[in-house]
């Protein structure tokens, strides 16, 4: 039978018994953040698949909008839209907020910012990897991968002082410079990673269980990938040479004349299945290595903002008016933010914000469609999903929806605090 | 590509509904510099697809995200879609920007055009309450099917007070609860 052929895929279907609908999620142990999927299946075979997302959108664009925050807090506000991309989200918003006020970033910042979003993408690529390995049950190649990922969060500690959450990028420049001592921990750490390259391809690739879980399972075609416009690896593992530092190149990335890495780099013909996205985010680790290298062997000198005393910053951003957008190329694909500004006004009056994930859900469709119960982690997980980047707050008591506002969780998580010290006080009928 | 090919194709193309556009160029990069051009352009409502299909006409068509925001009477809308990828410094981005008076809030799908652009849609219908006729699907994507109103309306400050609610837990008088 011809698999491509709807008529008899149809037949096919039939043969394998009536429809079920299995839900997954919005909190289940296959999913590292909420989101609900309901498949249709038949048999073991998914024929259909509903995503609802929404279960953690804190309301952030509707905060840094029309409550009275001005744009240095909401630059805050937006470096907390996601742990692991916190740096991408400051880095469009700034860029989208220079563009509206008429703000330069001095040479040696956009450095900075650059190499600060490719140590973020290392982190983020293994972290990543350790996820897919875990959800392909092979735990063992999780805990290498993590444990070599926590030279990336010291250099990034190191750099800016926190391993999350880096308060770099500010309107007009950055707010820590490298400074002459840090260059040969960056550069130890670097070759550190060049050392692992092999070693993380050689395990990932040539493990013939990680291929036998991944090769065929989750594909995502070419022609599909560019209908649904899907972003970052989940484009480029499809074979599209899709990523914004190299098609609209911003801050310095032009200088280091990035390229869209795809499977065929690594001498394979892009399948869009899992095994080329695991391919694809391994590359780029590397190619975040060469930029890195760059910038630092290029690193312009001088200034690091172009306003150093924030009340002026404050002032000018007050005064300014005007529309403007900013993208960077995160880990899992585009971001783009979206501001508006008026005179007088130190909120912004429109500030929209999409995330990689928001782009990539629509991929998850034909990605699902025809494939086993048993790979919906691997698949759920593949696209790298960032729902917090994505979402708002909801919770289902039962089969109802309700909307919990942040006092009922306040109050919850106290209550819950008062119960588990009253535990270990002993007032429950006592340590047992 | 470049933007003054894809400006003239979608003057070509549309007319007197391209109403007003203009080129913002922007200079990146420090050692090598590159000018990244972008199109903003207002068209009429009905002329949205039309410009959309144009533009796909032109390369691979990538659909950002759509922006919106109350404007009192109307709600405005912009679609941020970039054509191009795959060339270094070769994708053009273009905004395409289109008003909706309140009293008839719709705008045609381009989702037969361009199905990356639903999710987008379903957000616009959620929050700004903007109809896509033609989109398949309108589930909401964020929100609770029942929620109240649409957040990113102006127009609405029962609603303003209860999201105010909703994402501050500041007492009135800017105190933190105990």
């Amino acid at each position: 039978m011809d698999p491509k052929n709807p008529e008899t895929k149809d037949l096919e279907y039939q043969a394998l018994g009536e429809v079920f609908e299995v839900p997954i999620g919005p909190i289940h142990p296959a999913l590292k953040e909420p989101i609900r999927l309901t498949f249709r299946v038949r048999g073991e075979r998914i024929v259909g698949v509903e995503i609802r997302a929404g279960f953690v959108h804190r309301g952030i664009e509707f905060m840094g909008m029309r409550q009275g925050r001005n744009l240095i807090q909401v630059l805050y506000l937006a470096e907390r839209i996601c742990g692991i991309c916190s740096i991408s989200h400051p880095i469009a918003l700034t860029q989208a907020v220079e563009r509206a006020a008429g703000i330069e970033v001095p040479p040696r910042a956009q450095y900075i910012r650059v190499i600060i979003s490719e140590l973020e993408r290392i982190h983020s690529h293994l972290l990543w990897a350790g996820v897919a390995a875990h959800e392909l049950g092979f735990d063992t190649l999780l805990h290498l991968t993590w444990r070599v990922r926590e030279k990336v969060l010291d250099i990034l500690e190191e750099l800016t002082g926190n391993r999350i959450n880096y308060a770099i990028p500010i309107f007009g420049g950055v707010r820590r410079d490298i400074t002459p001592e840090q260059y040969p921990k960056v550069w130890e750490a670097l070759r550190y990673y060049r050392g692992l390259l092999e070693q993380l391809l050689d395990a990932f690739l040539h493990d013939p269980t990680v291929e036998a879980r991944t090769r065929g399972v989750g594909i995502l075609e070419p022609k599909e990938a560019e209908e649904l416009c899907a972003v970052g690896p989940t484009a480029r593992a499809s074979g599209l040479r899709k990523d914004v530092r190299q098609d609209r190149p911003y801050l310095a990335y032009s200088d280091f004349q990035v390229k869209a890495i795809t499977p065929a780099d690594y001498g394979l013909t892009p399948m869009g299945d899992v095994y080329d996205k695991i391919v694809v985010r391994l590359l780029e680790v590397g190619q975040s290595l060469e930029i890195i290298e760059k910038a630092l062997e290029n690193m312009p000198e001088g200034e690091i903002t172009s306003f150093p005393k924030i009340p002026a910053l404050l002032a000018h951003l007050k005064k300014a008016e005007g529309e403007g957008l900013g993208w960077h190329e995160a880990p899992r694909g585009e971001v783009i933010h979206y501001i508006r500004l008026v005179a007088g006004e130190e909120a912004p009056l429109v500030w929209k914000v999409k995330a990689p994930t928001y782009s990539n859900l629509l991929s998850w469709r034909p990605m699902f469609e025809d494939q086993e119960i048993a790979d919906i982690p691997i698949i759920a997980a593949c696209i790298d999903p960032c729902i917090c980047c994505n979402d708002r707050f909801y919770i289902v008591e039962g089969s109802r929806e309700k909307i919990v506002a942040k006092e009922e969780l306040l109050r919850l998580s106290w209550e819950k605090t008062r119960k588990i010290s009253a535990h270990h006080r002993g007032e429950h009928g006592g340590a047992g | 590509m470049k933007a003054s090919q894809v400006l003239s194709a979608l003057s070509t193309a549309l007319g007197e509904k391209l109403k007003n556009y203009e080129l913002r160029p922007r200079e990146v990069g420090v050692r090598q510099k590159w000018t990244v051009e972008e199109i903003w352009a207002e068209v009429s409502r009905d002329a949205i697809p039309e410009a959309v299909a144009t533009l796909k006409s032109l390369g691979p068509l990538h659909i950002s995200v759509i922006s919106g925001h109350d404007a009192g009477e109307e709600i405005e809308l912009l679609y941020h879609l970039a054509v191009g990828f795959g060339t270094e410094g070769g994708e053009v981005m273009v905004t395409l920007r289109t008003r909706v008076p309140k009293s008839d809030p719709a705008v045609p799908s381009i989702c037969g055009i361009l199905p990356g652009a639903e999710t987008t849609e379903r957000e616009k219908i959620e929050f700004l309450g903007v109809d896509f006729p033609g989109i398949p699907r309108k589930d909401h994507v964020f929100l609770p099917d029942d929620f109240p109103g649409h957040p990113w309306r102006r127009d609405e400050p029962e609603l303003g007070k209860y999201l105010h609610y909703m994402v501050e837990w500041e007492k009135d008088d800017g105190s933190k609860e105990s």
